[in-house]
């Protein structure tokens, strides 16, 4: 069941939060064995939220569209008294004494917190194969990767283990694992929710965004999750518009919807570039009016991205990385090390670039309302494998997974990454929708019109 | 061939004790050159105060 119809359901009283709480946490017990989504599952507690939430229901205490809805948190966010490991050893035995803005602001709305969820270590990462925790699965072929580093949040809302979940994307790792797990995922603006209380790993990078099954859904979770917060410095104070896109077919009449002509349709895998072009015609059929763009290099804004992710990963973890530096897995270790050696110069450098790059992208975006775009360039990859070929060329999977996300990252910019098709080999192949800043409820918008019509978020993985 | 314009990094790591492996050296290699292209493309122009914003607290002044 989906979040919306949930809650509708519940106000109907054709069920009870206790009932989809026993549901989800019934999942959790049958497939969490085999897809590792969760690395501690808080089922006492989810119960006894459950119950607290039908007798406020019952009471005419109504919290809004999240009460008594079971959601999970990425194990990131820290939950006080509820262990916080960040998928590290390192914090494997942290209980934190506070909770994250994002789950504070999600309790007050009622929702029930069914579990934290499994991610790549330290949230460095896109592969969720975590050495600590073990590897995330994706429940539509357990053999492949469910992308990360938000993998477990993204296994558990495809797979109704809960019905939304908590992520963070630093370098995509929210729109990875939405992509390769055929669910919704929203990357807010740059400063609309608030980083208090999750673990960093990019001080200027890292966003927390809902992840649920559909447009919908995530639209009444960022809702709920977006606001002002003065204990994050980087917390803006603007007003957040209602989100929610209304029912019925949504018209795109007077929407210009850019499509890059350069860099983000080349090399990538054929059947994606199909998927996204059928949204762009499903676009234009709705009343929407495509637009050819050129846009800055992507690779240039790689760059930079990668350069300042770096930089900051291994301010963030430095005193650690002297002092427990065995306890981390290897890949992590060696990016961290890379960081270590960025010259100051370069970091400094690509910030004054970053600025100059954000401004192109904002004259772009006087053009088009948004840009319509692939996430990855492919499907899920295998577990462990570190390569990919796409249009004959062999990548590095970690550079292939992110070239087409990372940049939005440096720049702020809010990102809908939603689902666009399935491959003949039936993987979700996944788009993005990026918008100028503080416009969510416009990507809300045209996401669900698209999602509305093209029906993709309707069809089940195999462990569902 | 590795310019004698970008680091070398393999030197830089040993000079740090740091064992990276050969894939994530070719990766720094890799992002500075794009990095010393990219150099042609800042704002010597630009106003030095608006380079970076620090937001440092301001206490009220006491009377």
């Amino acid at each position: 069941m989906r979040l919306t119809e949930a809650a509708a359901a519940l106000r109907r009283r054709e069920i009870s939060s206790v009932e989809l709480t026993l549901d989800c946490l019934a999942r959790i017990e049958k497939w969490n064995p085999e897809l590792n989504a969760f690395i501690t599952v808080t089922s006492d507690l989810a119960l006894e939220q459950a119950r607290k939430a039908d007798a406020e229901l019952a009471g005419g205490m109504d919290r809004g569209p999240l009460h008594g809805i079971p959601v999970a948190h990425k194990d990131l966010f820290c939950t006080r008294g509820i262990r916080t490991t960040g998928g590290s050893r390192i914090f494997a035995e942290y209980v934190p004494e506070f909770d994250a803005a994002v789950v504070e602001r999600l309790q007050n709305a009622g929702a029930v917190l069914v579990g934290k969820t499994n991610l790549h270590e330290h949230a460095y990462g896109i592969t969720s194969e975590n050495p600590h925790y073990g590897a995330v699965r994706n429940p539509w072929d357990p053999e492949r990767s469910p992308g990360g580093s938000s993998g477990g949040s993204a296994v558990a809302v495809a797979t109704g283990m809960a019905l939304a979940a908590s992520g963070t994307d630093t370098g995509g790792s929210i729109r990875v694992p939405a992509s390769w797990c055929g669910i919704t995922g929203l990357k807010p603006t740059f400063g609309r929710v608030s980083k208090h209380g999750v673990l960093p790993l990019g001080y200027t990078l890292d966003h927390p965004g809902p992840m649920a099954q559909t447009v919908r859904d995530v639209a009444l979770l960022f809702q709920a999750m977006a606001g002002h917060d003065p204990r994050d410095p980087s917390s803006v104070n603007r007003p957040v518009p209602r989100c929610l896109p209304e029912e019925g077919e949504i018209s795109l009449r007077g929407v210009r919807i850019g499509l890059p002509r350069n860099f983000y349709f080349e090399r990538i895998d054929k059947e994606v570039d199909a998927a996204v072009y059928f949204l762009g015609y499903t676009a234009e059929d709705l009343g929407a009016e495509l637009m050819r763009v050129q846009v800055p290099d992507g690779e240039q804004l790689n760059t930079l991205a990668h350069l300042t992710l770096l930089a900051e990963a291994a301010s963030v973890h430095e005193p650690y990385l002297r002092k427990r530096r065995k306890t981390y897995g290897d890949d992590v270790r060696a990016l961290l090390d890379m960081g270590r050696l960025v010259p100051a110069v370069d970091y400094l450098q690509a910030q004054r670039l970053r600025k100059r790059i954000l401004g192109v992208y904002l004259d772009i975006l006087k053009r088009v309302d948004a840009l319509l775009l692939p996430a990855t360039p492919m499907t899920a990859p295998r577990i462990g494998q570190k390569q990919v070929e796409i249009c004959g060329q062999t990548e590095d999977t970690r550079i292939a997974a992110t070239r087409l996300l990372r940049g939005f990252n440096l720049l702020g910019l809010p990102v809908l990454a939603l689902p666009a098709g399935f491959s003949s080999a039936g993987l979700p192949i996944g788009c993005q929708l990026v918008g100028r800043p503080w416009d969510e409820p416009l990507l809300l918008r045209i996401g669900a019109a698209l999602e509305d019509r093209a029906g993709l978020s309707r069809r089940p993985p195999r462990f569902a | 061939m590795r310019s004698s314009l970008l680091p070398d990094w393999a030197a830089l790591a040993a000079a740090q004790k740091i064992e990276l492996p050969e894939a994530s050296l070719q990766r720094l290699e890799s992002l500075s050159r794009t990095m010393l292209g990219l150099r042609g493309m800042l704002d010597w122009g630009e106003e030095p105060a608006q380079v970076f914003q620090v937001d440092l607290p301001h206490p009220e002044p006491r009377s």
